[in-house]
């Protein structure tokens, strides 16, 4: 077995994180209308849309070429920042020295490292912001770490997922610093922040992608 | 939740508006590829080209000031939300298609901040000469907050780096002048009655039947002064004297002053509290040299308005009176 995802694990990746996309839109957008104006689901529904097409059929067999294409196309939904931020990730991940065909774990760590250096351009928003970053950050972070002591790409995203999650769930005790949230100050405090929720829910398909696989 | 609201399917609330948009105004506007709003006649090759962008629901904004002496083209996001990075890439490489150069403002809302900036990077590796104005007029009722959000200030810069544009005035010289007015601009919105979400039926934010609330967002985002409701005078002095403080003015000084319905409050009532400002600036020796009050920006059926004061001079009040033929914004 060599370790390594190519465009059909992408594709079964990218499909999961749609189908969890899919399952809490509606819980995505109640978290939203604390700080924002409620429409963060149906963002994340057409995010996920485009994630999928990307890696569907008719998508070039080529990694850096594929997650690229994937990227323009997520910044192409109209989400205010979520999409453009996400769509900078995957877009960014084609920085990355990675194979045309196939990514070993310690290549999957580069594209991750430098999806997260892309957005990291566009915001200054920092983990303890309350934003996406409290969950990308440390999921970025957990597969870095696996990668460099040798675990697999689907352990690398196991732990990828709970650092996320994790991540996601300190939001709830935080008051927002970042985007539109911050002027509600105090009033933030309580409930988890709606684009770190997807951020976790996204690793969480990528995982059950990548767990399906070794199952199927 | 039912709304009561003109409306055909909620997928198409933006393609339809915009197609209403151009029936309406054939004679100023037409519609390019995806969602993208374009003047109905190019303007004179070689002269600088605006181009803005920003979400639907707040009609007439932003499109509707699309046109001869503002701007060239209006990219359009959904409702509420920012349109992505590769449509504004779009419209900049249609407006700069003659080699000129692009003026884009950008009003500050994250979403539209990050893809005008991602469109602006792609663009300027393409070799495309282009500048950015970021209008952040919005004072949130705190005026320690630093970021602040775009309001209803995109007007003047719309209109007075237009009539530049308009004029021949280079890039540099457009983004200056732009920068000068937004500089000298601010504003204060205040809400009395939320709007519905046009696509979902959900309501934005909650206020008291009696309450109002003072440096509120375009889409109900809180500020921080929320108090029973008051009379037209008592209103129009809290917000007239938070925004002369915050903008230094002093006796003597020129004002334009812009009163903007927020989708559901009365032209009555916008007359009403125009009429305070314009006692309140008489009795403090303020000059009031220019107006507007009307609906220029909106959120829906959201209750309330945007004050804003602009300080001019005697450029500025030039390019102001220049002429202009956009939907929603004419000077003849």
């Amino acid at each position: 077995m060599t370790d390594a995802i190519g465009k059909i694990e992408l594709a079964k990746m990218f499909a999961h994180a749609a189908e969890e996309i899919r399952r809490e839109h509606s819980y995505l957008s109640e978290l939203d209308s604390v700080a924002g104006d409620g429409d963060h689901g149906t963002t994340m529904l057409r995010v996920a849309e485009r994630l999928e097409a990307a890696a569907g059929a008719n998508t070039p067999e080529d990694l850096g070429h594929l997650l690229r294409d994937a990227g323009w196309s997520v910044m192409g939904v109209d989400g205010g920042a979520s999409s453009a931020l996400l769509g900078t990730f995957f877009a960014g991940m084609a920085d990355a020295a990675i194979g045309d065909a196939s990514m070993d774990c310690a290549q999957v760590a580069r594209a991750f490292e430098a999806g997260l250096a892309a957005v990291s351009k566009q915001t200054k928003a920092q983990p303890g912001d309350k934003t996406m970053m409290d969950a990308l950050v440390p999921a970025v972070g957990a597969i870095s770490a696996a990668a460099a002591s040798g675990k697999t790409v689907a352990e690398a995203f196991e732990t990828a997922a709970s650092a996320a999650r994790a991540g996601a769930d300190s939001t709830k005790d935080m008051v927002a610093r970042y985007g539109r949230a911050k002027f509600l100050g105090e009033k933030t405090r309580g409930s988890p922040d709606a684009g770190a929720a997807s951020v976790a829910l996204l690793f969480q398909g990528f995982y059950a992608g990548l767990a399906f696989e070794r199952k199927g | 939740m039912r709304m009561k609201k003109f409306i055909n399917d909620p997928k198409h609330l933006v393609p339809e508006l915009l197609e209403g948009l151009a029936l309406a105004f054939p004679n100023k506007i037409r519609l390019l590829g995806s969602n993208i709003v374009a003047r109905a006649v190019p303007k004179a090759a070689g002269k600088v080209r605006l181009v803005t962008l920003g979400g639907s629901g707040h009609e007439p904004g932003l499109s509707g000031f699309v046109g001869e002496g503002m701007l060239d083209m209006s990219v359009v996001g959904e409702i509420f939300a920012a349109p992505g990075a590769p449509r504004c890439m779009e419209a900049i490489r249609t407006a700069a298609k003659g080699d000129e150069g692009v003026l884009l403002v950008v009003l500050n809302h994250s979403g539209d901040v990050l893809s005008g900036n991602i469109a602006m990077e792609a663009a300027k590796r393409e070799g495309i000469n282009i500048q950015r104005v970021l209008t952040q007029d919005g004072m949130s009722g705190d005026p320690a907050v630093k970021d602040r959000r775009g309001l209803v200030g995109f007007l003047p810069v719309y209109k007075i780096a237009g009539a530049a544009a308009e004029q021949g005035a280079s890039l540099d010289e457009c983004c200056q002048i732009a920068e000068r007015m937004e500089q000298n601009t601010r504003t204060l919105a205040v809400a009395v009655r939320t709007a519905t979400h046009p696509s979902t039926g959900q309501a934005i934010f909650e206020l008291g039947e009696d309450e109002m609330e003072i440096g509120m967002g375009q889409h109900g985002e809180a500020g921080t002064g929320r108090m029973k409701l008051k009379t037209a005078d008592e209103t129009a002095e809290i917000m007239l004297n938070m925004l002369l403080a915050d903008l230094g003015v002093t006796a003597g000084e020129e004002l334009l002053v812009l009163v903007n319905g927020a989708g559901a409050t009365t032209l009555m009532e916008l007359l009403i509290l125009f009429r305070s400002a314009a006692r309140i600036l008489e009795a403090k020796k303020i000059k009031l040299v220019r107006s507007a009050v009307g609906e220029f920006i909106t959120t829906q059926e959201q209750a309330g308005f945007q004050m804003m004061i602009a300080r001019m001079d005697p450029e500025s009040i030039r390019l102001w009176d220049a002429p202009a033929d956009s939907p929603y914004f004419v000077v003849r």
